[in-house]
């Protein structure tokens, strides 16, 4: 490594002022399996409990006929004088009956997930976030923006207005990720519509701030866009559906505290109790830089001469193509000429017993009878 | 992070885990194709990813001609936007030029594999730009034309 990365911090009016160090958290390794099992855990924390009624389907009297009525042994429903008396009830195939194996509100609705491995997804997910490949499959409109990670000065923190965040993020380029959240907002399918999740949307950029000095308030009605403090990054937020890559837009004062927060490769953090950040596998995953490496080219044998399959011709098929015959069996064109010549003898034979044998056995008469008209 | 890396995070390609928002599968069991700038063929292959290659050259219609952007081979792997370049071949210079200009590049060294897919959007953005002949009159036939000497 030549030089520790840095990240220009970009002031409230848009130009790149000052420049910082690259957090380590944001080189941690990245990991999209873990991201995704850790996020599919996760997201179930927040669900609330569910179940038919617990009398659903046995507010009935229904006892079995038994045997010998010609019917069913299903509980019946007693009486007369209406059409339930006679139906069948309880059971789950019946109508009107419980289903089969009613749902409890005492399911497992939570999943616990060991902290070191939601930390190394949260990790995960901010390092991603600092690539700007896996920003943009992720779908932000982060064509124009300067940089990923994108850093702004203190001055956003103490925001008031969402004029001001509106101008910020103009000047940040970063406004069409914004307008693209408003375009996106549907109608939700299904009954969702009347349990207050009327619209579905997408994400928009997440604001990392360390101070609220009204920011929340500034920039909270901007569809999209979510906030939150940096000692308090989340799974949820960082990787919405477990996707890698959220755009997040750091203040200053939150960029240069993550060092803190998630500590260094050698630096405990000092807010989480003996973290230390996961070392990658590989400590260079350049495969083409280390197959091009002087050590593995020294070692390696030289490359062999390419081998071509069909170097001149195609393949010829020696039952139907005769020059290859030949070539592989010499004495198949004695073969073959032995049996021409044997043909044509036995031609000339017959040309000869024809000639003797001229017109048909039949006689005149005969055939002059068989064809008459 | 290098692109290695970075291609096998973009590349996955099943419904289910979709990191990709580029990614156009429209074909069951046909071609992975790919929406993303700088995807000469429109592939989603690493080769001609516009993401996970650190130079990718990227060639699109624009009103005053072709544009031809291409990532700077020495920028930093966080830069978005400064990290990018962009030329343009005038509108009325014609296709000899063009394709010129863009043969050029892989010329200097930058993605010679890349030449031929670059040449042949090239061509097929200036036969795009072409207008369209007008089809010649119809000839009536028949009946009707024997009705309209009449």
């Amino acid at each position: 490594m030549a030089s520790r990365p840095t990240v220009s911090v970009q002031s409230v009016s848009g130009e790149a002022s000052t420049s910082l160090p690259l957090p380590a958290v944001l080189t941690a390794p990245i990991r999209l399996d873990v991201v995704a099992q850790v996020h599919k855990s996760i997201a179930k924390n927040r669900r609330q409990a569910y179940a038919v009624s617990e009398k659903a389907g046995h507010q009935t009297s229904a006892e079995s006929w038994g045997t010998g009525r010609a019917v069913a042994r299903i509980p019946r429903v007693g009486g007369g004088g209406t059409h339930r008396s006679g139906q069948a009830a309880f059971g789950n195939m019946c109508r009107g009956g419980r289903m089969f194996a009613p749902t409890k509100t005492w399911r497992k609705w939570h999943v616990k997930v060991n902290q070191n491995q939601r930390r190394f997804a949260t990790v995960s997910a901010l390092a991603a976030s600092a690539l700007p490949s896996l920003v943009l499959a992720r779908g932000h409109r982060i064509e124009q923006i300067a940089e990923v990670p994108l850093v702004v000065g203190n001055g956003a923190e103490s925001f008031k207005k969402t004029k001001e965040a509106i101008t910020l993020l103009k000047a940040l380029n970063a406004y069409t990720d914004v307008t693209k959240v408003s375009n996106s907002r549907k109608l939700r399918a299904g009954k969702g519509k009347m349990r207050n999740r009327r619209y579905r949307q997408r994400r928009g950029p997440l604001i990392v701030f360390n101070e609220d000095n009204g920011i929340v308030k500034a920039f909270r009605n901007l569809p999209g866009v979510e906030l939150v403090n940096v000692q308090r990054l989340n799974l949820l937020q960082l990787a919405p559906g477990g996707h890698l890559g959220r755009f997040i837009i750091w203040t200053e004062g939150a960029f240069t505290l993550l060092d803190e927060v998630f500590g260094t490769f050698d630096k405990v953090s000092s807010y989480k109790k003996d973290y230390l950040l996961p070392t990658a596998k590989i400590s260079n995953p350049d495969v083409t830089r280390l197959i091009n490496s002087s050590e593995i080219q020294a070692v390696v044998r030289p490359a062999g001469p390419k081998v071509q399959k069909r170097p001149w011709t195609q393949k010829k098929n020696p039952l139907v193509n005769k020059g290859v015959l030949f070539r592989m069996n010499p004495y198949a064109k004695t073969l073959r000429r032995q049996e021409l010549l044997k043909q044509e003898r036995v031609k000339e034979q017959k040309e000869k017993k024809g000639k003797k044998a001229k017109g048909s056995s039949a006689g005149e008469a005969f055939l002059n009878t068989l064809f008459a008209p | 992070m290098s692109t290695d890396l970075q291609w096998l995070l973009i590349r996955v390609r099943s419904i289910a885990l979709k990191y990709n928002s580029f990614l156009v599968k429209k074909v069951p069991e046909g071609p992975t194709f790919s929406r993303e700038p700088g995807n000469l063929l429109n592939l989603h292959s690493h080769k001609y990813s516009g993401l996970a290659n650190a130079k990718t050259i990227d060639i699109q219609n624009s009103e005053s001609g072709l544009q031809i952007t291409t990532k700077k081979s020495k920028a930093s792997s966080h830069a978005v936007r400064p990290a990018r370049t962009t030329s343009a071949v005038r509108n009325r210079s014609g296709g000899r030029r063009s394709l010129g200009v863009v043969a050029s590049l892989a010329k200097k060294g930058y993605r010679p594999d890349l030449r031929a897919a670059a040449l042949g959007r090239t061509s097929a953005l200036l036969a795009t730009q072409k207008e369209k002949k007008a089809s010649p009159p119809k000839k009536v036939r028949g009946k009707k034309a024997a009705a309209s000497t009449a």
